[in-house]
């Protein structure tokens, strides 16, 4: 067994905050620590979030940071059966070049690559995303697009959940304190299905979800609408499939105004679930016309 | 012209570069000395309130503080500023803005600072919050300083707008906003202070004017000049940003250095630097012209409010050189012209890159595609009707000696990027998701000071007894190249290679006061001197080698690191047994070199006069694609033209060309520091978007060379003038895309799209709140 314990100074606005840091090499022995620890240990993998919020003022400091990015069993995209499953370190890198990815859930390759910069990308992971539970994250609605499950795993056992169950409000997710996320599986969709992942940032890079919607859609041979999938993405407190919207769709012929008739769809389902804001005249329009131009994207593929 | 040159015109390498890529380059902060203490500044929690109380007995009581400061604690002027001295060091008994200091700490460690800054108590009592300048200027107001809120009014008066209007066609009306900026400088604010062996006090720090802070470091701890020594460290970029904000970190680290006995370093981070530094003025435009079916225009009035903020700061200048170029490089016989700046609680506004003529360039271009609009003609033709040319008397009353190549720029804009075609046929074409347009816009902006104040600089050239060479000046570099520029010259005129020039950072002790480096005035002024210093070197260079050639100094030069026969070109000596020989004679081997302005003239009551003793002139035109549907807009190509009179470095003019356009790319579409009843909103760049290099097209570059004899080797200026233009470009270029005109900046999703602004209210399911514009 072997555990590095050092102590770690952040220097923050305001204060030096003090924390042990562990950086263990087994699942036994993170979530040895993760049990000891409970809500006082925060886990570290990227670091692409964390450290921006510890530096935050008033940030409260845990009293141990785990870093598991030297626990080499976290890594890896594989497919076992009908399913993908991503290792939770997967940063995004991996993601947008894997060849498994492409090939099955393309739409997950085009989030990847929307976020941050390189250097974001080569750090954080698909995992860190997740558990972040910010409502602007990319990998998210892709996932839940492709009804993921997460399997999370403390000193008691392992268990998953489904991914569209799992947050409970932003930045607050159903995992326990002792647990730990080590991967997302997803079932292959049908090889007739084709996806999509649209973003609209402020600007190119380095920019945070403005509004993004993921679609899969799957037309069959008789050229109707078999299944639909909208997820959209900075628009709900938490991300959810719009059931309302893809029901339009289902049995009828794939046209721009049916995607557009989704989209308004989409659009009246958002504001029935956070009112009308002091966004809203901007994202009531933008996010009908980002919901056509991704079934638009499908269609296209 | 080009051939006759060795090192002018030629992409030297840079001086700086080598230690920058290295990272050998040491920044303020990368300064560090025995028994330093650190110091940190307690802000105001309120944007404007009273000083009921301060209480600092907790904080001097934790172990390792060694001092705390207020304002009763500085010996001298508790003030400083330029024009207005009403910036206050540390505040006594009021706050003006959230930036304001109250007190300081020096302490052993940064920790314990911030622990002591928590300790100390301050009772206020607030006052209203002015956050908008129009509402600071109206009667019974709360004045923040003196007596009233109004401190600046520019005027500029020429011929009778009442009769240009009555003879008018048509008359066009428009009110435009522009937006506080960041300079967004990758290093913020630090220094190093301290106390000085004989008595006073050394500051090494990222100072842009080291003479203005040196004069006010003195003034508050009633030193000598001569006791006051400002070196300034490799600055990290500056932009017009290091001024008045820098003055008074050093005003306080001095103070701390003096009441403690050692050094004390203060650094700023992000959040304190975006919470405390000054930005661009917004500024809000009623632009009235009056014009005629052949688009000639009869009258143009302007009157302009710019929030000044908590402070007078540069304001005065700044709104001055609106007030001069606020119509434009296009000939009208009407001009009324009023700029007001205000007093607000908001952040104090500054120099930054353009000094005035972002915003009212955007205004004038902007028009000028409404003109065109309205006339049936395309905004080159505008343009070309109504721009000046050789020999145009401006709104100033100042005719124009130099070559004015307005037309020039404009149409090798316009060409390079094909504009009169697309811009018929984007305008012509119907709805769709996504539209492009292109856009023009161009400008004459004033070189250097100009009648805002005393405009000298100098320069000295050192040449060691080996024929290596040392050359220091009151100008500072600040990451544009001056030090490169100088040695340019200075090797052009001594005939020697670049690598045996060694550039000293400005040092306030070992050069003369040269005002500050600002207005791009770099080259012109320090170049100028740095020629005259090398020139009076080479005269005794040449006395020297035709003493020890045994003939007339007329046959002689100097080149290749060689003293030559000019009419064989036979090299007699070389440079370094030239300078080895001048040593053995006595001979002075260092030149001071001296450069004054021509002269200018300003009468402040008609607002006329030669504003400028020279002008630039400068084009970009640029192509944009205008999603319809989000209303973002994607600038996929972009032409930059500048008339510079030489380029000294082309590479460097190529780079400030670059930048500006870059940056003058997110003043256009992206960055806006909003400042909410006198709370700024964004203080870190995760919400404060600069562009990024996925926002900024490839740009091509055009420089045109109109030699100036106002300059060294006939160069002007490209700094700020590669700053001014490319947000009216775009903006231009989403009207031709989508036949909306956008009358605030930044151009954003929401402005596009929706053709206002969106504010965040912070409240869930509440009716949205639009500000109309």
């Amino acid at each position: 067994m072997y555990i590095r314990v050092v102590s770690v100074f952040i220097r923050g606005k305001y204060s030096m905050r003090l924390f042990e840091f562990y950086s263990p090499r087994t699942f036994d022995e993170a979530t040895a620590l993760l049990s000891q620890y409970g809500a006082d240990a925060k886990i570290i993998a990227g670091g692409t979030d964390l450290l921006i919020e510890l530096r935050k003022p008033g940030a409260k400091t845990p009293k141990a940071i785990i870093d598991i990015s030297k626990i080499s069993e976290l890594t890896g995209i594989r497919e076992e059966g009908d399913l993908v499953v991503l290792n939770a370190l997967t940063t995004h890198s991996d993601i947008l070049r894997s060849q498994t990815l492409q090939k099955h859930a393309s739409l997950l390759c085009s989030a990847a690559s929307t976020i941050g910069s390189p250097q974001i990308r080569n750090r954080g992971t698909v995992g860190g995303n997740i558990m972040n539970a910010a409502t602007c994250a990319d990998m998210v609605p892709p996932l839940i697009a492709l009804d993921a499950q997460v399997t999370l795993k403390s000193r008691g056992g392992t268990r998953t959940s489904s991914l569209s169950e799992f947050f409970v409000k932003p930045y607050v997710t159903s995992a326990r304190p002792d647990e730990i996320l080590i991967d997302i599986r997803f079932p292959k969709p049908p090889a007739a299905a084709s996806s999509s992942f649209v973003k609209l940032g402020r600007r190119n890079a380095v920019s945070i979800s403005r509004l993004s919607v993921a679609a899969i859609l799957h037309v069959e041979k008789n050229a109707l609408v078999k299944e639909a999938r909208i997820v959209p993405g900075s628009a709900f407190p938490t991300w959810q499939r719009v059931m309302e919207a893809e029901s339009i769709l289902v049995g009828k012929k794939p046209s721009r105004e049916l995607f557009a008739e989704a989209g308004k769809k989409v659009a009246e389902v958002m504001i029935s679930i956070t009112g009308r804001r002091w966004s809203t005249e901007y994202k009531e329009p933008v996010i009908a016309v980002l919901v056509r131009r991704a079934l638009e994207a499908c269609w296209d593929n | 012209m080009g051939s006759k040159h060795k090192i002018i015109g030629k992409p030297e390498r840079r001086v700086d570069a080598w230690g920058k890529v290295t990272g050998r380059a040491k920044f303020a902060e990368d300064y560090s000395v025995a028994h330093q203490l650190w110091g940190k500044v307690l802000r105001s929690k309120h944007p404007h309130a009273k000083i009921l109380r301060i209480d600092t007995t907790k904080a001097e009581t934790l172990p390792g503080v060694e001092a705390i400061v207020t304002a009763r604690d500085i010996p001298g002027s508790k003030v400083f500023g330029i024009v207005v001295k009403n910036q206050q060091i540390l505040c006594e008994d009021r706050v003006r803005y959230l930036g304001d200091g109250i007190a300081l700490v020096a302490a052993r460690s940064r920790e314990i600072c911030e622990e002591a800054v928590a300790l100390i108590e301050i009772d206020y009592e607030p006052l209203p919050v002015i956050s908008d300048p129009e509402e600071a200027l109206k009667p019974g107001a709360l004045p923040i300083h003196g007596d009233k809120n109004e401190f600046v009014h520019h005027k500029v008066c020429k011929g009778d707008v009442e009769k240009g209007f009555a003879e008018a066609d048509f008359i066009i009306e428009c009110t435009f906003k522009t937006q506080f900026v960041e300079h967004s400088y990758i290093e913020p604010e630090a220094v190093l202070a301290e106390p000085a062996e004989q008595g006073g006090v050394v500051i090494t720090g990222s100072v842009q004017n080291l003479f203005s802070s040196r004069r006010s470091v003195a003034e508050a701890l009633n030193l000598p000049l001569s006791r006051v020594q400002i070196i300034q460290a490799t600055l990290g970029g500056s932009f017009g940003g290091k001024d008045e904000v820098m003055t008074s970190m050093c005003c306080r680290a001095a103070i701390l250095a003096t009441k403690t006995g050692k050094p004390v370093k203060m650094v700023n981070s992000r959040e304190e630097s975006m919470l405390e530094s000054y930005k661009r003025h917004p500024y809000v435009l009623y632009y009235k012209w009056g014009a005629k079916h052949d688009g000639s225009i009869t009258a143009m009035e302007v009157r302009c409010i710019a929030d000044g903020g908590a402070y007078a700061s540069m304001s005065p200048f700044v709104t001055w050189r609106s007030v001069v170029q606020a119509t434009g490089p296009y000939c009208c016989e009407n001009v009324k012209t009023d700029i007001y700046a205000a007093y607000t609680n908001n952040n104090y506004t500054g120099a930054m890159r353009g000094f005035g003529s972002p915003q009212v360039n955007f205004a004038i271009e902007s028009m000028m595609d409404e003109l065109a609009a309205k006339v049936g003609m395309n905004p080159l033709e505008i343009r070309m009707k109504n721009g000046f040319e050789n020999g145009a008397v401006t709104a100033t009353g100042q005719k124009l000696t130099h070559t004015v190549s307005l037309k020039e720029v404009l149409t090798k804009a316009a060409q390079e990027i094909g504009f009169e075609a697309k811009w018929q046929k984007y305008r012509s074409l119907k709805s769709g998701e996504k539209k492009r347009g292109v856009g023009l816009a161009c400008s004459y902006r004033g070189v250097s000071l100009g009648a805002e104040g005393t405009d000298a600089a100098e320069t000295i050239v050192s040449v060691q007894t080996d024929g290596s060479v040392i050359v220091s000046s009151g100008v500072t570099d600040m990451g544009q190249g001056a030090q490169t520029q100088m040695s340019q010259i200075a090797a052009e005129v001594l005939g020697i290679t670049m690598d045996r020039i060694q550039f000293l950072n400005t040092n306030t002790s070992r050069v003369a006061d040269s005002g500050p480096t600002v207005a791009s005035r770099g080259t012109i002024m320090g170049g100028t001197a740095a020629k005259n210093a090398a020139e009076k070197v080479k005269t005794t260079l040449l006395e020297v080698g035709a003493a020890m050639i045994g003939c007339d100094v007329g046959s002689l030069d100097l080149a290749e690191n060689y003293l030559i026969n000019v009419k064989t070109n036979e090299r007699l000596a070389s440079f370094s047994e030239l300078c080895a020989e001048c040593f053995r004679k006595g001979k002075p081997m260092m030149g001071f070199g001296w450069h004054h302005s021509p002269p200018t003239s300003w009468d402040e009551e008609h607002g006329q006069g030669d504003a400028y003793f020279t002008f630039v002139y400068g084009a970009n035109a640029t192509e944009v694609e205008v999603d319809t549907e989000t209303g973002k807009v994607n600038v996929i190509d972009f032409v930059s033209v500048h008339d510079v009179g030489k380029a000294i470095n082309r590479g460097m003019v190529i780079g400030q060309m670059c930048g500006g356009v870059a940056m003058g790319l997110g003043y256009g579409l992206l960055e806006e520091f909003e400042i909410e009843e006198g709370v700024p909103k964004q203080l870190n760049f995760d919400e404060y978007l600069i562009a990024t290099a996925m926002d900024v097209p490839r740009i091509r570059t055009i420089i045109v060379e109109n030699e100036d004899p106002a300059g060294p080797f006939g160069a002007k200026s490209v700094g700020e003038p590669t700053n001014e233009l490319a947000a009216p470009a775009i903006v231009n270029a989403i009207f031709n895309a989508t036949g909306r005109r956008l009358y605030e900046i930044p151009a954003n999703l929401e402005r596009v799209l929706l053709g206002h602004k969106l504010t965040r209210t912070g409240k869930r399911g509440s009716e949205v709140k639009a500000n109309h514009g």
